[in-house]
C-alpha cells in the first residue's frame, strides 16, 4: 500500500518529477565521478605494478613510493636468486633523462632498466616487444609519452642525456605518475646511458617463487635472510602502501575526499527539496489520509518510498553516464578511472543513505498535516 | 491559505506609497522554505566554490617559487619547458650577464628537485625535497622570511628550512640539525612556503654549500634586475647578444605564463575542477528551477490578481527575476562565508595555498546569479500563462 500510493503520489505530477530524477541523477552523477577521482589517483600510482609478474617486491628501507624507491645494492638480490623458495629475481632501475630533441625544449623521460630476456611484464605484447631490447643503445616507448617528445616511430635516432639512442618500437602500458613519457632499456644499456649509476645499485627486485609456496610466510623469511638490510612486500601490501601514499601524503586524499561530501550532501539536498515541496503540496492529502486512521509512521514510510522510487529511477542513468564519462575522463586525464562493481556497491551504498537522510529530514514537515487545520 | 496572499497584497496596498520589495515580501513570506531554498543552492554554490578554489590553489601551488623571483628578467636554458625541469647552466655566463649596461645586478640561482635526499632527523628515514640556493648577500627568493635571514646562510652547512612542508619530513618540528645527501646540515632559521604538486618541501642554502651538497650542478637561473631608467626590450637584445644561443631571456611574466600553460597542457587540473564546477552549476539550477516554481505555484492566484488589475508582464517578469536574484544572494551568501573557514581548513590540513580570491568571488557570483536567473527564465512562463478567471 505504501510504495503504490508513494507511486502514485510520484506519477501524479510528471514534470515535477522528472526535475526531481534529473537533480538527483546529476547528484548521484557527480558522486561517482568524485569518487572515481579519489579511487583513480593511486591506481595511477599502481599502474606499473598492476602490469608486472611478481609475487613479492624486495625494496629498500629507504622505499617511499614507486616513483622514489631508494637503492638496494646487487648483492642482496644475488643473495635472495640463492633462496630455496625463489625461483628468479628481476632487478628494475629507475632515473629520468633528458630527452634532447634538437634546439627546443628538451622534456624529461622516466626511464626504467630491466634484465634482458626476463618476461616480466603481464602483457604478452609488452614481453615480445622487449626483444628489441637486446639491441645496442635501443629504447622502447610507451605509446603514451607526450606528443612534446616528437614521432615515436621504430628507426628514430634521438639523443638521451648525450647518448645516441635508437627507438626500437613502441608498447602499451601507460606512463601513470611516472612522467610525461616513459621508456624501457636493457640494464647493459642502462648502465651506459647512466654511467654513474652504473650497475651496484637497483631499485626494486621482482621476486617470483616457486609453485606452491605461501607469499606472506615467504616474505618474512627473506626478509630474515637479508637480516633487515631491505624490505619485501607481498602484492596486497604494495598496493595498501601506494594508495596511503597518494591518499595520506599528497593532497589527492583531501581533494577528492571534500569533493565527494560535498557531492553526497548536493545529493542530499536535492532530494530533500523534492520531498518536502511534495509534502507541503499534498499536505491536504496527506492530511486527509491522517483523518482517515493513517499513522503518522506509515505516512513517513511512504515518504522514504518516494525517496526510494526516485533514487532507483536516478540512479540506472547515472551509473550508465558515468561509465561513460569514466570514459572521457580516461582518455582526456590518462587516469585509471574505471567502473568497477564495488564501486557500484559503493555508491549505491551512498545514495541509499541520501535517500534515507533526506526521508528523515522532510518528514518533519508531516506533523504539520493536521486534518483541523489544513480545511 | 491567506498568509500566502498577504505579501503581495501588501504591495498593491502600499503602491501609492512608492516602491515596496515585492520580491522580497515574497521570497521571505514563508521563513522554512527560505531555509530550505537557501540551503539547496547554497550547497550547489559551496561546491562550484570548492571547485574554483582548488583550481586556483593547484596554479598558484605551482606558480610560487616564480612570483618570489626577486627579477626583472630571468636567464636559463632554452631548453627548459618548466621552471623546474632542471637544465643547469655554467654560472660565470650569469657573471658575463652582470656586466651588460642596463643591468643593474645578475645573480645565479641554484636549484634541484631531482638529486637532493632530507634526513627527518625525528625517524632518520630520508626523503627527496627541491633546494635552493644563493649568495647569502643577494638573496634573489623572496620568500617571506628569507631576506631577513639569508646572512646566517654565510656559515657553511647552514641551511633554512619549510615550516609548511609535509609533515613527515619534520621540518614543522624546527630541528636544530639534520643531513642532507649524507652530509650533516645546521638549520639556522625557516620559512613559509608549502609544497606544491611536485615537492614535499624545501631547503635553502648557500651556493658555497649547494656545491658541496650537489657537487658538480650549475646554476639554474640567472636572476636579472635593471638599472632606473633603463629600456627592458634593448636590456633583453643586449643580453641575448651577449649570451651562448642555448641560454634564453625571460621577462618574470613570460615564465609565469609559460609555467601555467604548461600545467594546464600535462595536469588534469584544469579539466577535472571545470567539470567539478559545471556539475555545481547544472545541480544549482535545478534546485533553483524547483524553488522558483515551487514558489511561483504557490503564488500564483496573487500573481493573477496582479494580472487581473492591470499589470504588465515586463512588470511581472521583472519581480520574479528579483526573486531569483534575491534566491541567488541567499545561496551565495551562507555559502560564500561557509567556504571561508573551509578553505582555511582544507589549506591548514593539505598544505595548499587555498584562499579566497576576487575572481573566485565574482565567478561564483556570477554563476549563481546565472543559473538562479536561467531558472527563473524558464519558470516564469507558468506566471504569464495565468488567467485571473482560472485560478480563482
Amino acid at each position: 500500500m505504501k510504495v503504490p500510493l508513494a507511486w502514485h503520489i510520484l506519477a501524479h505530477e510528471k514534470g515535477r518529477t522528472a526535475l526531481a530524477l534529473l537533480g538527483i541523477f546529476v547528484a548521484v552523477l557527480l558522486v561517482f565521478v568524485e569518487l572515481g577521482f579519489f579511487l583513480a589517483v593511486p591506481r595511477g600510482g599502481l599502474l606499473l605494478y598492476d602490469n608486472l609478474r611478481f609475487d613479492l617486491m624486495l625494496a629498500s628501507n629507504q622505499y617511499e613510493y614507486q616513483a622514489q624507491p631508494g637503492a638496494l645494492p646487487r648483492r642482496d638480490i644475488d643473495r635472495l636468486r640463492e633462496a630455496p623458495e625463489v625461483a628468479s629475481v628481476a632487478p628494475l632501475t629507475f632515473a629520468y633523462a633528458k630527452w634532447q630533441a634538437g634546439d627546443g625544449i628538451w622534456p624529461d623521460i622516466y626511464v626504467i632498466g630491466l634484465p634482458e630476456g626476463m618476461p616480466i611484464f603481464t602483457k604478452d605484447a609488452v614481453n615480445r616487444a622487449l626483444g628489441a631490447l637486446a639491441r645496442p643503445d635501443t629504447i622502447l616507448v610507451d605509446k603514451q609519452t607526450r606528443a612534446m617528445f616528437g614521432p615515436l616511430r621504430a628507426g628514430r635516432q634521438i639523443t638521451l642525456n648525450g647518448h645516441r639512442e635508437t627507438i626500437g618500437g613502441v608498447y602499451r602500458l601507460g606512463t601513470g605518475f611516472m612522467g610525461l613519457g616513459v621508456a624501457l632499456i636493457g640494464e647493459k644499456n642502462f648502465a651506459r646511458l647512466f654511467p654513474r649509476r652504473g650497475l651496484a645499485f637497483a631499485n626494486l627486485g621482482l621476486i617470483r617463487l616457486k609453485p606452491g609456496i605461501e607469499p606472506a610466510r615467504a616474505a618474512a623469511d627473506l626478509e630474515k635472510r637479508l637480516g633487515g638490510a631491505a624490505h619485501i612486500f607481498t602484492r596486497d601490501a604494495l598496493a595498501a602502501h601506494e594508495v596511503a601514499y597518494w591518499t595520506t601524503r599528497t593532497s589527492v586524499g583531501i581533494i577528492f575526499g571534500s569533493g565527494l561530501i560535498i557531492a553526497i550532501v548536493v545529493g542530499i539536498m536535492i532530494l530533500y527539496q523534492t520531498l518536502a515541496s511534495q509534502i507541503s503540496r499534498q499536505l491536504p492529502q496527506f492530511a486527509t489520509l491522517k483523518a482517515i486512521g493513517y499513522t503518522n509512521r506509515t505516512l513517513s514510510v511512504t515518504v522514504l518510498a518516494m525517496a526510494l522510487l526516485l533514487l532507483l529511477a536516478a540512479f540506472v542513468p547515472a551509473f550508465l553516464a558515468a561509465a561513460g564519462l569514466y570514459s572521457v575522463i580516461r582518455e582526456q586525464t590518462l587516469l585509471p578511472v574505471a567502473m568497477t562493481e564495488a564501486r557500484l556497491i559503493a555508491v549505491f551504498a551512498a545514495s541509499l543513505a541520501m535517500a534515507a537522510v533526506s526521508a528523515l529530514l522532510s518528514v518533519a514537515g508531516l506533523r504539520r498535516a493536521a486534518p483541523a487545520d489544513v480545511f | 491559505m491567506f498568509s500566502d496572499r498577504a505579501p503581495v497584497f501588501r504591495r498593491a496596498r502600499l503602491l501609492a506609497g512608492g516602491a515596496v520589495p515585492l520580491a522580497w515580501y515574497n521570497l521571505t513570506a514563508k521563513k522554512p522554505r527560505l531555509l530550505r531554498s537557501s540551503a539547496g543552492i547554497g550547497f550547489a554554490v559551496l561546491l562550484m566554490l570548492m571547485q574554483l578554489g582548488f583550481e586556483a590553489a593547484f596554479f598558484n601551488s605551482s606558480l610560487a617559487v616564480i612570483h618570489a623571483l626577486d627579477a626583472d628578467l630571468v636567464i636559463e636554458s632554452v631548453h627548459k619547458y618548466s621552471f623546474a625541469a632542471q637544465q643547469p647552466f655554467a654560472p660565470d655566463l650569469v657573471a658575463k650577464a652582470g656586466a651588460v649596461p642596463g643591468v643593474a645586478s645578475a645573480s645565479p640561482l641554484y636549484a634541484d628537485w631531482y638529486d637532493s635526499f632530507w634526513k627527518n632527523p625525528f625517524d632518520g628515514k630520508a626523503f627527496l625535497v627541491r633546494t635552493f640556493a644563493f649568495d647569502p648577500d643577494r638573496p634573489v627568493l623572496r620568500f617571506p622570511g628569507v631576506a631577513a635571514q639569508a646572512h646566517k646562510l654565510t656559515a657553511a652547512d647552514s641551511v633554512l628550512i619549510d615550516r609548511r612542508a609535509r609533515p613527515f619530513l619534520g621540518m614543522d618540528r624546527e630541528p636544530a640539525a639534520s643531513e642532507i645527501n649524507g652530509r650533516q646540515v645546521r638549520v639556522v632559521g625557516n620559512f613559509a612556503l608549502g609544497p606544491d604538486f611536485q615537492s614535499d618541501g624545501t631547503v635553502i642554502t648557500s651556493a658555497q654549500t649547494f656545491r658541496k651538497l650537489l657537487p658538480g650542478t650549475g646554476a639554474e637561473a640567472g636572476i636579472v634586475t635593471l638599472a632606473p631608467g633603463a629600456d627592458r626590450n634593448a636590456v633583453i637584445t643586449r643580453l641575448k647578444t651577449a649570451l651562448p644561443p642555448d641560454l634564453a631571456v625571460l621577462t618574470k611574466g613570460q615564465l609565469l605564463d609559460r609555467e601555467e600553460k604548461f600545467q594546464a597542457k600535462v595536469s588534469s587540473a584544469g579539466p577535472i575542477f571545470a567539470m567539478g564546477t559545471i556539475v555545481g552549476f547544472v545541480v544549482g539550477m535545478l534546485i533553483s528551477y524547483q524553488v522558483i516554481y515551487a514558489d511561483l505555484s504557490e503564488q500564483l492566484p496573487q500573481y493573477a490578481t496582479l494580472k487581473a488589475m492591470g499589470y504588465r508582464r515586463f512588470y511581472l517578469v521583472g519581480t520574479v527575476l528579483e526573486q531569483a536574484g534575491l534566491s541567488a544572494l541567499a545561496g551565495w551568501v551562507p555559502a560564500f562565508v561557509l567556504s571561508l573557514g573551509l578553505y582555511r581548513l582544507i589549506a591548514a590540513v593539505a598544505l595548499i595555498p587555498l584562499a579566497m580570491s576576487a575572481r573566485i568571488a565574482v565567478v561564483s557570483l556570477a554563476l549563481t546569479l546565472g543559473m538562479c536567473l536561467v531558472s527563473a527564465g524558464l519558470a516564469v512562463r507558468r506566471v504569464l500563462a495565468a488567467d485571473p478567471a482560472e485560478v480563482f
